[in-house]
């Protein structure tokens, strides 16, 4: 028995933990190595083991020196289990942090481009499309464009790659096509109102809201489906990670379309009249509407209400966006009344900016790029501001400094589109689209899980089907993205005694407290409620339990102290039958307690004087 | 002097070189390339729970053949498919598990039950029945269904014996009847009697230690287990328990780990070192549990019941009990023997419809070839199940099984009752003067006495 017993010792103490070898670990590897090195050499199983146990050099993980300052020591925590545990997971998250930081400059090649001006006096929005045209390289160079189209005032639209393109006429002329080859996919002639056109999860369907529905084509331009639910829709737009066409009409009705299933989701009146404003926080998929009334609203499919709203403009809201590069943080807002607001989505309390366009343009459009760039147009001419002076405070009406402008002859400009990895604004106007170079704007490195410009036909089949597996139920949306995976609230239930109900489990409640809990509790014989139900005003009922509680409490704690047995027995017997005995004690005893207080006053000295007769006399029961 | 730099991304970087590579891949870690990634993370995580449940198909085969209930079973340490099995109608059958054919048969191997299996040596196999003999037999695997009728010797003894066990190293073998007795191969009676002083119990399983190969277990009627050493010749150590184990099993990775199937519906494992209370107990079934057997790795083990099912559970050395995988079937009738495969990848129960069934060890595994892509998006799968298990959606569908009516309600009522019987000691302890009735812990009213 003891050589079994000095074996399991050797592959590893079970029950207790000896201090020895824990003190030995805290001292650092290099004891720890030494220990490990004296007890292999003694023990043969040991030996033998460590061989094939050892985790390979490569896969150690590795000593985080630089962040261990920062590491949460959780002494607070009682629990030494729980403790380690979080220990543990802190550690393994500053690692994975170092581990990315790391990988940043391995994985993150490309540069952003840029404009700089080296003399104090020389700005940057002097520089023109020629100058940047003839300074870009061969590639960049095809990002400006300029195609005249006799459409009408054009709405154009960048799948998430960036590498197509569809644009919509308001006279019916609509086209797809990959602008960087420039491979036109469809071009169709509606020949009827088309006010908005948006790409659904990728370049092979595209959906279109003309005059009367929302209308859904394939890449080739065949028309797949009419989704006669969104009628006279004004604005669109897709949310890629729940699968949601959303659309808004001259009705102002908020519809939600789940175009995996085909399901209408759900549709929201906003009470606002007809909208023409709308756009999407990619972030956390809200849906922000900008109404005639100059209120902006931001909606999600599970709230019947609007999540938000505010009053942005004192005229119609004529654009919203929303910053991606801040994580959905900022959103500007344009209106009729010629300014452009700059909002923190955070703190609704006021404007963070704002400013006055120039031209007073009655169609203001807003765009921010991915890196945080705000595209504004004003008049004939769109305005590029650079980020940090965007979203900071400031006091006067002065538009931030001008980074880069642009005139646009054919007013009116209707949308504004910076393109996803590429350098270049896109400009739906009245005599076709304008396409720009604009340094800077577009995020380098690009991420094939995500959005890749290059994907290939398979890749693209693939990301679409692993997209619709990972497809996230709408009722997950809500303002905060971040919700999933945090701790629930604690439960505000609570039992008759006020404790939380979930620190005891349920088979452990008193019977009343699961009969509540399971939604059993037959209300009406509640004493308590009961009171509730019949009103304040019922306040002798309430006295009448109290009194009787307190002579209760009263008989209990007399029954504790001394007492005379005659009390306890008239105690018991108190009933409401009248008894000629209990009647007889009762006389008696009240008969002892009179004699024993004039005894007490004649005692004192006290001469009691006597009642005056009084009329009522003659009613007294005689004893 | 301005300067002006534009973004260009070179094609060449991003297209494959040639038709057929593949296209490369660029990533960018920043968290806002990657919205509603922990919503994505969970909904994947959701998919790998359901994915789980949909592909869990554990039963493999039925290896069919006795006529009676199968007794006991037994596999051979150097092999990985033989597994011999015994029936209450007297037969042995040696299964091969590849081919899921009966290599061997011997029919009247003895009169009445055969009670116990095992290896003395890679072809030779010692079973022993209630007809009060032990019989060696050759089991060599010469490919060829064939039948035998002679044993290559014939010990017998004094009563009827109930388990058998063969010592790892030596040519020794113990068998438990109202003693244990050491036999050596080469004798026909046996060299030792083992029994604890004052015992007058029937022994019903034994077995040897696995590190240790002197060190000898065995349960008793009497709600015993008694440990022996068979160089001194003596039992070491006694517990008595509250009711009666059924089966142990020995650990392969920690040598004083004793696992016991009891009779009240537990497991239990008890280290050797400190017999006054195990050290975890196994609540699941709802029947006496009749047999239990270890994995090789140590990591799981199988044991099955009179409620007819069989349970995988996973041994997580002292942090608390997992809930234990569950399987079933319609004709599955009392399990008597389970058993681990060589491997660690399947499971056989014995039981008394007469069927040896097959089972795979983790109810979702893919059998077959899994190539390196596939085994990676498992291992994937496998982390976010585990990352997520806290979620209520996600632990709600890796937890559900579906269970006969029977056994649930059974589960339901003995719930119940054991519930009734806590809330009233808890009433009973409550009138009872302040301090004066301490809860006792459970597990230390498992064991009613340490005797050595």
């Amino acid at each position: 028995m003891d050589s079994l017993f000095a074996k399991a010792d050797a592959v590893k103490p079970l029950a207790k933990r000896r201090k020895t070898s824990h003190k030995a670990s805290q001292n650092g590897s290099n004891s720890l190595r030494n220990a490990g090195k004296d007890s292999a050499n003694n023990d043969y199983t040991a030996q033998s083991v460590t061989k094939h146990t050892s985790v390979p050099k490569s896969l150690l993980p590795t000593p985080i020196e630089s962040s261990s300052g920062k590491l949460p020591k959780y002494s607070h925590i009682a629990n030494k289990k729980l403790r380690g545990e979080l220990h543990r997971q802190s550690a393994h998250n500053a690692r994975a942090k170092a581990l990315v930081d790391e990988s940043a400059d391995m994985l993150l090649v490309e540069d952003a481009g840029k404009i700089e001006v080296e003399g104090e006096m020389e700005r940057t929005w002097r520089v023109g499309q020629d100058e940047i045209v003839q300074s870009a390289g061969q590639e960049a160079t095809k990002g400006r464009k300029e195609l005249r189209l006799d459409g009408g005032p054009y709405r154009t639209r960048y799948t998430r790659n960036g590498r197509h393109l569809a644009i919509a006429g308001h006279h019916g002329h609509v086209a797809t096509f990959d602008w960087q080859t420039g491979t036109l996919h469809t071009e169709l002639q509606l020949q009827e109102t088309c006010r908005d056109i948006t790409f659904l999860q990728d370049q092979t369907f595209f959906a279109v809201a003309q005059k009367k529905y929302v209308y859904v084509y394939d890449r080739d331009g065949v028309e797949l489906h009419c989704l006669k639910a969104h009628i006279e829709p004004t604005r669109l737009e897709f949310l890629p990670y729940h699968w949601l066409l959303a659309s808004v009409g001259n009705a102002g009705y908020l519809k939600y379309q789940d175009t995996s299933t085909g399901q209408l989701l759900c549709e929201h009146r906003t009470k606002l009249g007809s909208c023409t404003t709308m756009t999407q926080n990619l972030h956390n998929a809200v849906i922000h509407l900008g109404h005639q009334n100059g209120c902006v609203t931001l909606w999600t499919p599970n709230l019947p209400h609007p999540a938000v709203q505010l009053l942005a403009h004192l005229g119609p809201v004529s654009s919203v966006s929303v910053d991606p590069s801040s994580g959905g943080r900022y959103m500007a807002t344009a209106g009729k009344d010629g300014t452009v607001k700059v909002w923190d989505c955070r703190n609704w309390k006021g404007v963070v900016r704002e400013w006055s366009v120039r031209g007073s343009g009655s169609e203001t459009e807003v765009e921010w790029s991915q890196r945080g760039y705000l595209g504004v147009t004003s008049g004939g001419s769109v305005n590029v501001y650079t980020p940090p002076s965007i979203s900071q405070p400031f006091n006067g009406h002065v538009p931030p400094p001008l980074y880069l402008t642009h005139p646009i002859p054919s007013r009116p400009l209707t949308s504004l589109r910076f393109t996803p990895f590429q350098d270049v604004l896109t400009i739906g106007h009245n005599a076709g689209i304008s396409s720009i170079l604009v340094p800077g704007t577009a995020e380098p490195n690009f991420d094939s899980s995500e959005a890749d410009p290059f994907e290939s036909r398979k890749a693209r089949r693939e990301r679409e089907v692993k997209s619709l597996l990972d497809k996230i139920q709408p009722d997950l949306i809500t303002l905060d993205p971040e919700l999933i995976g945090t701790l629930v609230e604690p439960s505000k239930l609570v039992t008759s005694d006020g404790k939380p109900a979930t620190d005891t489990p349920y088979a452990r409640l008193p019977r009343f407290d699961q009969l509540r809990v399971s939604g059993k509790v037959d209300t009406t014989e509640d004493p308590g409620s009961a009171d509730e139900a019949t009103g304040g005003g019922d306040g002798e009922g309430i006295d009448e339990e109290k009194k009787q509680q307190l002579r209760e409490e009263k008989d209990k704690k007399r029954m504790r102290g001394k007492n005379k047995s005659m009390k306890r027995y008239l105690r018991k017997q108190r009933k409401n039958v009248i008894d000629p005995a209990t009647v007889a004690i009762r006389a008696k005893l009240e008969k002892m307690k009179e004699e024993k207080r004039k005894a007490i006053l004649a005692k004192k000295g006290i001469i009691e004087e006597k009642k005056k007769p009084s009329a009522l006399d003659r009613f007294k029961r005689k004893a | 002097m301005v300067r002006i730099s534009v973004l260009q991304h070179a094609p060449e970087q991003h297209l494959p070189t040639r038709p057929g590579d593949p296209t490369p891949q660029s990533r960018n870690l920043n968290p806002l390339m990657h919205p509603f990634a922990r919503a994505r993370e969970r909904k994947r995580a959701l998919n790998a729970a359901k994915m789980d449940r949909i592909f869990a198909k554990p039963f493999v085969a039925a290896l069919e053949g006795h006529i009676d209930a199968v007794e006991t079973m037994t596999k051979r340490s150097d092999s990985l498919v033989n597994i011999a099995s015994g029936s209450w109608g007297g037969d042995i059958i040696l299964h091969n598990l590849t081919t899921r054919q009966i290599t061997q048969r011997v029919p009247q191997a003895h009169k009445g039950k055969v009670s116990g299996l095992c290896y003395a040596s890679a072809d030779r196999l010692l079973s022993c029945g209630v007809d009060r003999t032990v019989k060696l037999w050759s089991a060599g695997d010469d490919g060829s269904e064939g039948s035998l009728t002679q044993p290559l010797n014939v010990f017998p003894g004094k009563a009827a014996f109930n388990a058998i066990d063969h010592h790892r190293s030596d040519g020794l073998f113990a068998t438990a009847s109202n003693i244990v007795q050491v036999w050596d191969e080469t004798k026909t009676s046996p060299i030792s009697n083992l029994t604890f002083p004052t015992s007058t119990e029937t022994i019903t399983a034994l077995k040897f230690n696995l590190a240790e190969s002197s060190i000898l277990a065995s349960c008793g009627s009497d709600r015993t287990f008694t440990l022996y050493d068979i160089r001194t010749s003596k039992a070491e150590r006694r517990v008595v328990m509250q009711f009666r184990a059924t089966a142990l099993s020995w650990s392969p990775t920690l040598p004083t780990l004793l696992l016991l199937a009891s009779e009240d519906h537990n497991l239990y494992t008890f280290d050797v070192r400190h017999l006054d209370r195990p050290t975890q107990i196994y609540k699941a079934h709802v029947s006496a549990v009749t047999s239990c057997e270890w994995s090789p790795t140590g990591m799981e083990f199988v044991s099955g019941g009179w409620d007819r099912t069989v349970r995988i559970w996973q041994f997580k050395d002292g942090k608390g009990v997992q809930r234990p995988e569950v399987y079933h079937t319609n004709r599955m009738q009392r399990v008597t023997s389970t058993l681990f495969s060589g491997d660690a990848r399947f499971v056989l129960s014995g039981s008394d419809d007469g069927n040896v069934r097959v089972w795979k060890a983790n109810a979702s595994e893919k059998l077959g070839v899994i190539t390196a892509r596939e085994r990676a998006a498992i291992e994937y799968r496998n982390k976010l199940k585990e990352r997520w298990a806290v979620d209520s959606e996600v632990s709600r569908i890796s937890r559900s099984r579906h269970m006969p009516k029977t056994i649930r309600s059974t589960d339901k009522l003995k719930h119940t009752m054991l519930e009734a019987k806590r809330v009233k000691e808890e009433r009973r302890r409550k009138h009872t003067r302040a301090g004066e009735a301490k809860p006792k812990p459970e597990k230390k009213k498992i064991v009613v006495a340490e005797q050595t």
